[in-house]
């Protein structure tokens, strides 16, 4: 009999043990509790079972985390049943679910609610998801952009999580977004010398989100409190403000650059074809956008027939461009203004003519509505230098055209026999005649090449430039304030002015608007021209 | 000027024409004559766009200086008129323009009471334009700027102000311009009085434009201005100051220009910037070019023609009115340099050649200094 009591009791024991141990396993993680919390009624109940959830998270084992993960889910998706006295249970295909267990769960014949997420339990849920998906998510995408939802509320982060994710990444870029969130953290930890450190490693990185970050600190009562605190907080600020600042000098130099170097691409025909003929082209614009929509052309033709190889269409595009408007120039010279030499003003007539006739054939052949290029993914995004200041890949790639197309050009015109022609006609159009120079046929290509050039500069353009029949108009009369400012005829001069116009167009607009600065550009002209009337770099020659 | 025999003829029977158009309106008040007042107000301003024409021939025929920018002119006297108009609505209904609403105004700004009175808006129309001519044409022609450089500054000039006052704290209605005039002279806009109304006072100003051009350009002035045109260095040389001359037929050329565009505005019943735009300064310079410069006359011919033209065909085929206008400048660029006086000129010659046995059919009369 004692014997049999004893082996029942021990029977009993090791059941209760088994039974005990069995919770005891996952002793980090009170689930019925929370999913009572969470099934609780008032958003105070569901936001005090997300804490407790949230805060348990660091030292949760992967199977809590998993459970943690499916109530979570089930909540924000809806799925999440109610019963009474704090049980839930998560709706299925398969039927109703224990929420505290994840197994099926017996029928049940009470009358479920279904908690419906408000304004702030979404965000509480929200973030709840991130910090799971920070520790347990498979892709390392996934996990970076929970750390940049984590990030924006750290300050209702556990600071524990942030480095258990941590240790749980062997992703270089996660683990470094998760230092910045550990700093961003410790920005308010209550040890003072963590508080310092972390403001010493957040200065290092100075941008104006960072500038702004530090100046909210101020409102801390530590920082009146604790002089260090203070010190190295007033420091770190003023370090980020002169990096910022560096920044955005730089970022306003290439933005200007960029905006010269596009500036450029459509004046340096104009100014070549100006010294040669004394005529202006006022169909450059236009010729700009026949090759715009000649890039335009390439990349459906290359989707078309090759569509594995569609990230090469710029490329591809740059020497059909440049022949194509270079014909089309060819064209215009041979039929229109070769008849009206010596009569510049109506060459201004005959090209607006040109000009209204081009916008208008595009607008019939292509519609009026703005052009889809596909950026090619080496034309997207940039790298971050200092402070804000973003090289962007597609400015880039406009400055880089812009340098390609100027030394091109120096080269043609002063080592290659055509240059040599161009420069000579333009100097003196009848002694160049008399030598033997056929003065006709220089400028039919050079207006040839002006045209292509003026085409490579829409292919620079389409990826930074709304493309459509009537961008070319005003690039014409910024165009033509850069051949007045450089000088007629004068390559260098032409460059100089592109990039003086565009840092002083990109300088001005932020303060004054796009207006004033065509405003002031204009003005600043008349000025110059009182002041040196044949531009900045004179030509020499005799016209 | 040129076909200088021809001159006389061709204005005087401009001026039987125009004589007859005056009175026409006049019928037109008593309701006896057939002319609807949509045509009579089609008349009205394709004869605004003859006065601008005029102006801008006085400057490309006359001096050889070709402006891209007299849209500029052209909408100063519509702003101007615009608000002379905004101003007597105003007294009547006491409603705030809506642009002004619109900009969080409850009152009109202080100078704009100075519109109030008839007389000192005529005044601003002729004053400020030339002001503005004034300090243009001085940096530019002192610096000697003439030439395509002139015209493309001009250009740049007019598109300048046309991205101003697209704004809408500019403080002119911005994008949306000014409308909602009530009344011309007592009578009621849009209706036949005050259309016949602008539209005598238009074809008078013609007419004045007309015999005063044409007086002037026989005067020692207009004369000095033809040698400008042919050769201004030389000029230079002799001993005269082409500065002054040049400046007082640009302020006079801008003057005329505003009383157009003044005399326009209450006809269309709106001004928004959109005259500001350079392809409508552009569009003048083709009128002239049509109808020939030099004398005027051809400007109001060329100015007429197109109109009528685009009036007609952007009622019955919108689309096609570009590609008509580009051919029609590319063909009298190139076919007939100097517009429709060409054409007149070309078919006497040959009648001339015929007698004289086809000679030298095929030779192209000889340019103007100022192609």
């Amino acid at each position: 009999m004692a014997r049999m009591l004893k082996t029942g009791a021990l029977a009993l024991v090791a059941l209760v043990s088994l039974l005990l141990g069995s919770s005891q396993a996952f002793a980090g993680m009170d689930r019925s509790a929370i999913v009572g919390l969470l099934c609780g009624t008032g958003s105070h109940a569901v936001m005090q079972g997300a804490d407790e959830m949230l805060a348990n998270l660091p030292t949760a084992s992967p199977a809590d985390l998993d459970w943690a993960r499916a109530v979570v889910q089930a909540f924000s998706r809806r799925t999440l049943r109610c019963g009474g006295g704090g049980v839930g249970y998560i709706a299925t295909s398969g039927g109703l679910i224990d929420a505290a267990r994840l197994e099926a769960s017996p029928p049940v014949s009470s009358v479920l609610r279904s908690p419906f997420p408000n304004l702030r339990t979404r965000a509480a849920l929200d973030r709840l998801t991130a910090a799971i998906a920070v520790l347990n998510a498979p892709a390392p995408e996934a996990r970076l952009a929970a750390v940049g939802i984590l990030a924006s509320h750290s300050d209702l982060i556990p600071p524990a999580l942030a480095e258990a994710a941590l240790k749980r990444t062997r992703n270089p870029r996660v683990a470094e977004a998760l230092r910045g969130l550990i700093v961003l953290q410790r920005l308010h930890a209550p040890d003072i010398g963590q508080r310092v450190a972390a403001i010493r490693a957040m200065s290092e990185n100075a941008t104006s989100r960072t500038e702004n970050e530090l100046k909210s600190l101020r409102a801390d009562p530590v920082y009146a409190a604790n002089p260090r605190v203070a010190a190295a907080l007033d420091h770190g600020i003023a370090h980020v403000r002169l990096w910022v600042q560096v920044g955005a000098v730089l970022s306003l130099l290439y933005n200007g650059v960029s905006a010269g170097s596009v500036l450029f691409m459509s004046a340096i025909g104009l100014s070549i074809i100006f010294g040669l003929m004394g005529v202006i082209n006022l169909a450059q614009g236009e010729l700009l956008m026949v090759g715009a929509y000649a890039t335009y052309s390439v990349q459906q033709i290359i989707r078309m027939i090759a569509p594995g190889y569609i990230s090469l269409y710029p490329v591809v595009a740059i020497p059909v461009v440049f022949i194509l408007t270079g014909l089309l120039g060819i064209l215009i010279e041979w039929t229109v203004i070769r008849h009206l030499y010596r009569r510049p003003l109506m060459t201004l007539l005959a090209t607006w003519g040109i000009s209204l006739l081009l916008i208008n054939l595009v607008r019939v052949f292509f519609g009026t509505q703005n052009l889809e290029f596909d950026t090619p993914p080496y034309l997207t995004g940039g790298v971050a230098v200092v402070g804000d200041f973003f090289i962007t890949w597609n400015h880039l790639a406009a400055i880089v055209f812009a340098v390609g197309a100027f030394t091109a050009t120096l080269a043609l015109l002063r080592f290659t026999s055509i240059g040599l022609f161009i420069r000579g006609v333009t100097q003196n159009r009848d002694m160049a005649g008399c030598i033997g120079i056929s003065t006709r046929r220089v400028d039919m290509l050079a207006f040839g090449f002006g045209a292509g050039l003026a085409g490579l500069g829409g292919l620079a353009l389409s990826p930074i430039y709304n493309v459509n029949p009537t961008m070319g108009t005003g690039f014409i009369i910024d165009s033509f304030m850069v051949v007045v400012l450089g000088g007629v005829g004068s390559l260098i001069g032409t460059a100089v002015a592109a990039l003086g116009i565009g840092l002083v167009d990109v300088g001005i607009e932020p303060f004054y608007g796009a207006v004033a600065a065509k405003v002031i550009a204009l003005l600043l002209i008349i000025l110059i021209i009182q002041w040196r009337p044949e531009g900045l770099v004179a030509a020499r020659g005799r016209r | 000027m040129g076909s200088g025999e021809r001159g006389p003829a061709a204005t005087a029977v401009l001026i039987a024409i125009l004589l007859v158009l005056v009175p026409l309106m006049g019928l037109h008040l008593l309701g006896s004559v057939g002319l609807s007042v949509y045509l009579v107000n089609v008349v009205g301003q394709v004869m605004c766009f003859a006065l601008l024409a005029m102006s801008v021939d006085l400057m490309w025929g006359g001096a050889g200086v070709l402006s891209l920018g007299h849209g500029l002119f052209f909408a100063i006297g519509g702003y101007l008129s615009a608000m002379h108009l905004l101003r007597t609505a105003f007294a009547k209904t006491h409603v705030l323009p809506d642009f002004l609403q619109f900009m969080g105004q409850t009152r009109f700004p202080a100078y704009w009471h100075l519109f109030d009175s008839l007389p000192l808006t005529l005044l601003a129309i002729l004053l400020i334009p030339g002001v503005v001519a004034f300090v243009f044409g001085f940096v530019s022609f002192r610096s000697r700027v003439n030439g395509v450089y002139f015209s493309i500054i001009t250009q740049a000039l007019t598109y300048t102000a046309m991205l101003l006052m697209f704004r809408n704290d500019t403080g002119f209605g911005g994008n949306n311009g000014m409308t909602g005039f009530h009344a011309v002279a007592g009578l009621p806009v849009g209706g036949a009085g005050a259309a016949v109304l602008l539209t005598t006072l238009s074809t008078l100003a013609v007419l004045v434009a007309l015999v005063g051009g044409r007086l002037l350009i026989t005067t020692r002035f207009g004369r000095m201005l033809v040698a400008i045109r042919d050769d201004e260095p030389r000029l230079r040389f002799l001993g005269y100051d082409t500065l002054w001359l040049k400046l007082s037929a640009w302020c006079l050329s801008a003057m005329v220009a505003a009383v157009a565009g003044a005399l326009y505005v209450p006809q269309v019943g709106i001004i928004n910037p959109s005259l500001l735009d350079p392809s409508l300064s552009l569009e003048i310079a083709v009128w002239v070019a049509v109808g020939g410069r030099g004398g005027f006359y051809g400007a109001i011919i060329g100015a007429v023609l197109v109109n009528v033209v685009k009036f007609w065909l952007s009622a019955a085929a919108p689309s096609l009115w570009p590609f008509v206008l580009s051919l029609l400048v590319l063909l009298v660029v190139l076919v007939l340099p100097n517009g429709l006086t060409d054409l007149s000129n070309r078919s006497r010659s040959w009648m001339a050649d015929l007698g004289r046995g086809l000679r030298d059919s095929g030779r192209r009369r000889p340019e103007r200094g100022a192609g």
